[in-house]
């Protein structure tokens, strides 16, 4: 960055965002009071803590659900791109869902004990060596802590002070928190249930959880082009490359690079957008950039920089001609290194 | 004390040591190292609570990059590889499998067409 920090970045599209997840929260919790009882024949005489507590708490599974589905739906279909977008604010609004659930709880299971409220929830239940009647609230609470750090870390500040590697790292938490939260549902309330809708919403919201990001990491795979290893590494035959687009080539070391024909010229740069390590292959040349599709975050094809005012800068590579194919160096460059870009017409 | 209550108490001065840790940084490391954050303090309120959650990691790039500089710190050009791959294979087990386990051991089965009943009406 090099611009200012502000609390939140807001612009039209973002505020547009924020109101539609806070407007379907706020019509799914109502929906859920109003109707919950019709279904659930357990909670006809409940307080109205316990509806509360289980509209919050199923809202913020069906967010997270929704959350983890968009990564691997924009990797497939590039329409759900947008989604992808502001997803950091849907997260933490998830969190202030989530908490609102534990708060609910708290204050209805734990409000008249001898012990204080948060002690008397960690030791109410400590059968932890056998499966029947597991302390599932332990589950929700490690994975609304998880919610917490993600939540928390949300701000750019916080992605330039760790780097996008470590940030990533942190946030990969969200998937383990995922899991939690199935095993906080399965192992809690699903005990219970008698109608088997929320049971089946709750596996088929895992199922096409795992089934999508399956089925991206297939899709990773058949697009990733392997190539052997050496100083050069074969991309693909001239004609292969659709202008404004790239090819994505792994390397021998694992690194990913895309390759840009913009005209009729080809440069290489790393394939990890320098903000959150976001595809830039994916992405498209808007203004002469490549424009990550995460974020909009821009970089010049010749070396890797982003336009005035903003610094950020990727890896480039050099790229060579021999008959009709194209091969890239193995050898990466430092960040914003120039590398004059390969005319298509010349051959070596 | 209960571990409950032993818990509580350790999470309570791991806030108390974030608090200090948060009022150092945001007042005086945070500009030092990052120069998008000189003069710009509105966003730092936003900030405290994760300085509470992960203090020892602030403290660690804090001190590395009065050391050598933050960029110096911070590699933003060497990305997860196959991180998501291998995450997901183990998830893509694990979930299916935590569910089948909670539905096995399960003591009531799902009775579409059963109705709740209420045992003592005169209890409301």
């Amino acid at each position: 960055m090099s611009v200012k920090y502000t609390p939140v970045q807001w612009n039209r599209s973002k505020v547009f965002y924020d109101v539609v997840v806070l407007a379907l929260v706020f019509t799914y919790v109502l929906t859920f009071v109003r109707l919950a009882p019709m279904f659930t024949g357990d909670v006809k005489s409940a307080d109205g803590a316990i509806v509360g507590a289980r509209a919050f708490g199923t809202c913020a599974f069906l967010m997270l659900t929704v959350i983890l589905c968009i990564g691997p739906l924009a990797r497939l279909d590039t329409r759900f791109l947008p989604l992808l977008y502001n997803r950091r604010h849907f997260g933490v609004i998830t969190f202030f869902v989530a908490l609102t659930h534990i708060m609910f709880v708290i204050n209805w299971y734990f409000n008249f004990s001898p012990t204080p409220r948060f002690e008397a929830l960690l030791t109410s239940n400590t059968s932890y060596f056998q499966l029947l009647g597991f302390p599932f609230e332990t589950l929700g609470l490690l994975a609304l802590f998880a919610l917490a750090v993600l939540a928390t870390t949300s701000h750019d500040f916080w992605l330039r002070f760790l780097g996008p590697r470590l940030w990533k790292t942190l946030h990969y938490a969200i998937y383990f928190s995922y899991a939690l939260i199935v095993g906080h549902i399965a192992f809690g309330s699903l005990q219970s249930q008698i109608n088997p809708t929320f049971t089946i919403v709750t596996a088929g919201s895992a199922l096409l959880v795992c089934g999508l990001h399956l089925a991206a990491l297939n899709r990773e795979r058949q697009s990733d082009h392997r190539a052997g290893g050496g100083d050069w590494t074969h991309v693909a035959s001239v004609d292969e490359f659709a202008n404004g687009l790239a090819r994505i080539v792994r390397l021998a070391n694992g690194d990913r690079v895309a390759v840009f024909r913009h005209e009729n010229r080809l440069s290489a740069i790393s394939n990890a957008c320098a903000h959150q390590n976001g595809p830039l292959g994916e992405g498209r040349i808007i203004d002469g950039c490549v424009t990550c599709p995460w974020h909009g975050f821009q970089f010049r094809l010749a070396d890797g920089c982003s336009p005035s005012p903003f610094t950020e800068k990727v890896p480039t590579y050099a790229l060579k001609r021999v008959g009709d194919v194209i091969f890239v160096s193995s050898k990466k460059n430092p960040p914003g290194t120039y590398v004059e870009p390969l005319n298509m017409a010349a051959k070596e | 004390m209960s571990t409950g209550a032993l818990l509580i108490g350790l999470a309570e001065i791991w806030l108390y040591i974030g608090a200090i840790v948060a009022v150092a940084f945001l007042m005086f490391g945070i500009g030092r190292i990052d120069e998008d954050a000189r003069g710009s303090y509105t966003f730092r309120p936003l900030l405290v609570a994760g300085v509470l959650l992960i203090w020892p990691i602030v403290l660690w790039r804090w001190i590395s990059a009065e050391l050598i500089g933050l960029d110096a710190v911070v590699s933003r050009d060497k990305p997860l590889r196959d991180a998501h791959r291998r995450v997901w294979i183990v998830l893509a087990v694990l979930i299916p499998l935590i569910f089948i386990v909670s539905l096995a051991v399960r003591q009531i089965t799902p009775e579409p067409g059963r109705t709740a009943v209420q045992i003592n009406p005169t209890a409301e």
